[in-house]
């Protein structure tokens, strides 16, 4: 008895606290949805643009729903910031990392009222389900651009960590510059980050200095294409449109748009339509889309352009064989593709890249 | 016409103690007025940081969890501090703790385990912390080397050891080659005191310590040689204590306590080993340690306040939908404050006229 009531005073004292920051009865009606990013808004990369998804879903949805951004949240942290989401009455929570998607797991059955929804995770629950987008798209088509551009005929990767997700794309950059010429190579360097400024410039440094006259990154800032337009060399932008950071050096970047998926998502639970789904889309569901094209031909634009459309349209794959592994062995043959699974495991590069995956 | 700092002669007792507290209130004046220059309430802003917190069991327990890992450090920093061996390393140490008794954890997982194994693991994550801070008392003592250098950089040495381990040998096979290693089995996680909230085994071993240190400080001949060779070191010379045992001392206790507090974020709050697994304890810690004047109970209090500006700061995030640099800005004008109380403490402020020069 005693104890009820001592849990009800403090119901009553969170309530309390709840009214003085202005959450009315009629704010009640909204859907309150939350955003728990990995690192700052302020990264112009990964997180920034889920902030971005974010307000895109409150423009689509107005006054339908409340969206809340926690920024920064490091994994001691986790569990306490998404409980207090759910304690404010958040009932849709995306937790925007791969790094989340343990405690999301744990979490998820704890709050069975509640949705959640983790970026980049394999699996899913009876309230988690699970997103991402197919950004390997966007790279096939750094691939031909870059081998288009490149004199040295060597592209440098600013790659973060050796997960499936990097090993794959930066193997459908060389796939796409295969595409234009066989004798293309890629160089990798690994700054084990997601985000860290100095070590990236050391990368693109690093990279440069072996001959690199493209760059592609990983990365979630601007750092390796603003060295790209120091050293007078090209480079693409990552995860937003990166052009005024490098207006010399950008050809495109792949610009991520979470923001129809979230509005979507939390449209799903307003009208209690909402599933567990495993949701990887590409260029042809608009999870992403190509940046302007900078500092290239008409005809390369064009070229892009095209490839773009076909990939979008599902005429082009970019897993289809004939590929051949670095080893020489070939696994996938001609007229074959790999499956989604495959792609979600890879972990060997093709030909052609000069770097070994740590063990 | 110049200014000038001249050292008071004596300074009141009541002012030392008062001085911290001047800190906060003038940190809290300062954060409202920043509350109304974004447009909030001061008054709601203020209560959803530092009231909402403490307003119910599950904030309570919240608070004690985040409090946990910094008092347990700032405690062993501040007796480095006080007998003048600046350890800035305790970071390092902290991840080292939580190296060495994570090892336990995943060399018995999936093995049968008993009860001993957790309390094996905090003794582990003590050891490996404590030999951790030996390195920069030895080569202080050894060579002359100065200890901010080598125990600051020893911090980038287990940051990468970390990294190397949760990469390499201890990745979870599972893990689709992400950088964590397994989940520790239920025998290896520190357990849960109350329902409905995340209180562990650590809050209570953290004010243990904090006892013992307080009767170590102040009633015990070692306490008295730690403060007599950090205000007198001639003195201390001269009554026979050797100073660099007493390095060693505080630099291994310090250690203990910050590889301690680094299991026990490792098998409490985390369950895993992988990078990013402290927020940077170690280094806030030693503003924890300042602002408790360098005593126990005070890194307790100290502990305590920071460990809310941290949960305010992610309640004025979701409550208030203001941004985290909000919570980093008043943790700067905190430290900024005590330092200034503490300067004005110590030295009295004086206009000269050039001419004098």
């Amino acid at each position: 008895m005693t104890l009820t009531r001592r849990h009800l005073l403090g119901t009553a004292g969170a309530l309390a606290g709840a009214a003085a920051l202005g959450t009315s009865a009629e704010a009640q009606q909204r859907l309150n949805v939350g955003v728990v990013l990995i690192g700052p808004v302020g990264d112009f990369g990964w997180s920034h643009m889920h902030d971005q998804g974010r307000r895109r879903m409150a423009e689509v949805l107005g006054d339908r729903v409340n969206a809340t951004t926690v920024e920064s949240v490091a994994p001691p942290d986790f569990d306490r910031v998404v409980t207090q989401l759910v304690r404010t009455g958040h009932r849709l929570i995306f937790t925007t990392s791969f790094s989340y998607f343990a405690p999301t797991q744990r979490l998820a059955p704890q709050h069975p009222q509640v949705f959640f929804e983790n970026a980049t995770g394999p699996t899913t629950l009876p309230n988690m389900a699970i997103y991402n987008a197919r950004f390997y798209e966007g790279r096939y088509i750094q691939g031909v651009i870059a081998a288009r551009k490149s004199r040295s005929k060597t592209i440098g990767y600013v790659a973060t960590f050796p997960v499936p997700e990097v090993i794959h794309a930066i193997n459908t950059v060389m796939r796409g510059a295969w595409s234009v010429d066989p004798s293309m190579r890629v160089r990798v360097v690994w700054v084990n980050a997601w985000s860290n400024p100095a070590r990236e410039a050391d990368a693109a440094r690093a990279l440069i200095d072996q001959g690199c006259d493209v760059l592609c990154s990983h990365t979630d800032g601007p750092a390796p294409l603003q060295l790209a337009e120091q050293r007078g060399i090209f480079g693409f932008g990552q995860a937003s449109d990166m052009t005024r950071f490098a207006p010399r050096a950008h050809l495109t970047s792949s610009v991520n748009n979470w923001g129809d998926y979230y509005a979507e998502r939390a449209r799903a639970v307003i009208d209690g339509t909402w599933r567990p789904t495993d949701t990887w889309g590409g260029l042809g569901s608009g999870m992403f889309r190509m940046a302007p094209w900078t500092n290239m031909t008409p005809e390369e634009v064009s070229e892009a352009e095209r490839i773009r459309d076909a990939i979008a349209s599902g005429r082009l794959h970019p897993f289809d064989g004939p590929i051949t592994r670095q080893d020489g062995t070939v696994v996938i043959p001609q007229g074959g593709r790999l499956t989604d699974d495959q792609i979600r495991a890879m972990n060997y590069f093709y030909q052609g890249i000069d770097a070994t995956i740590p063990s | 016409m110049r200014l000038i700092l001249e050292k008071r002669a004596e300074t009141p007792l009541a002012m030392t103690i008062a001085s911290p507290l001047i800190a906060v209130a003038l940190t809290l004046v300062s954060a409202a007025v920043i509350f109304l220059a974004m447009g909030q309430d001061p008054w709601a802003a203020l209560h959803v940081y530092f009231v909402a917190p403490l307003s119910d069991s599950w904030g309570l327990q919240e608070v004690a969890v985040k409090a946990t890992p910094l008092v347990l450090i700032s405690v062993g920093l501040a007796l480095c501090y006080r007998s003048n061996n600046w350890n800035i390393g305790a970071e390092g140490q902290f991840l080292v703790g939580a190296m060495a008794g994570g090892w336990l954890a995943l060399a018995t997982h999936g093995a049968p385990q008993g009860p001993w194994l957790l309390p094996s693991m905090l003794v582990v994550g003590a050891i490996g912390g404590a030999l951790f801070a030996l390195i920069p008392a030895v080569l202080k003592t050894r060579f002359g080397a100065n200890e901010i250098l080598t125990s600051l950089m020893l911090v980038y040495v287990a940051e990468l050891l970390l990294d190397w381990l949760v990469r390499g040998p201890w990745r979870d096979p599972q893990g689709f080659n992400m950088p964590v290693t397994v989940t520790f089995e239920p025998e290896a996680v520190v357990p849960l005191l109350l329902e409905g909230g995340r209180l562990n085994l650590g809050t209570p071993i953290a004010l243990l310590v904090v006892a013992i240190v307080a009767v170590l400080v102040g009633r015990t001949l070692k306490g008295f040689e730690i403060r007599l060779v950090g205000e007198a070191p001639r003195a201390a010379r001269f009554a026979g204590f050797d100073e660099r045992r007493l390095t060693w001392t505080v630099f291994a206790i310090s250690g203990a306590l910050a590889g301690l507090a680094g299991i026990l974020e490792a098998a409490g709050t985390v369950r895993m080993l992988q990078p990013g697994i402290s927020p940077g304890y170690g280094f806030t810690a030693i503003i924890v340690a300042f602002l408790g004047r360098l005593n126990p109970v005070g890194c307790l209090i100290a502990g305590v306040f920071l460990a809310i500006t941290f949960i305010g700061g992610e309640n004025a995030q979701i409550m208030l939908r203001m941004p985290l640099d909000v919570t980093r800005v008043f943790q700067g004008l905190l430290l900024f404050y005590v330092l200034a109380c503490d300067t004005l403490l110590l030295y009295r402020p004086r206009l000269v006229r050039s001419a004098a020069a």
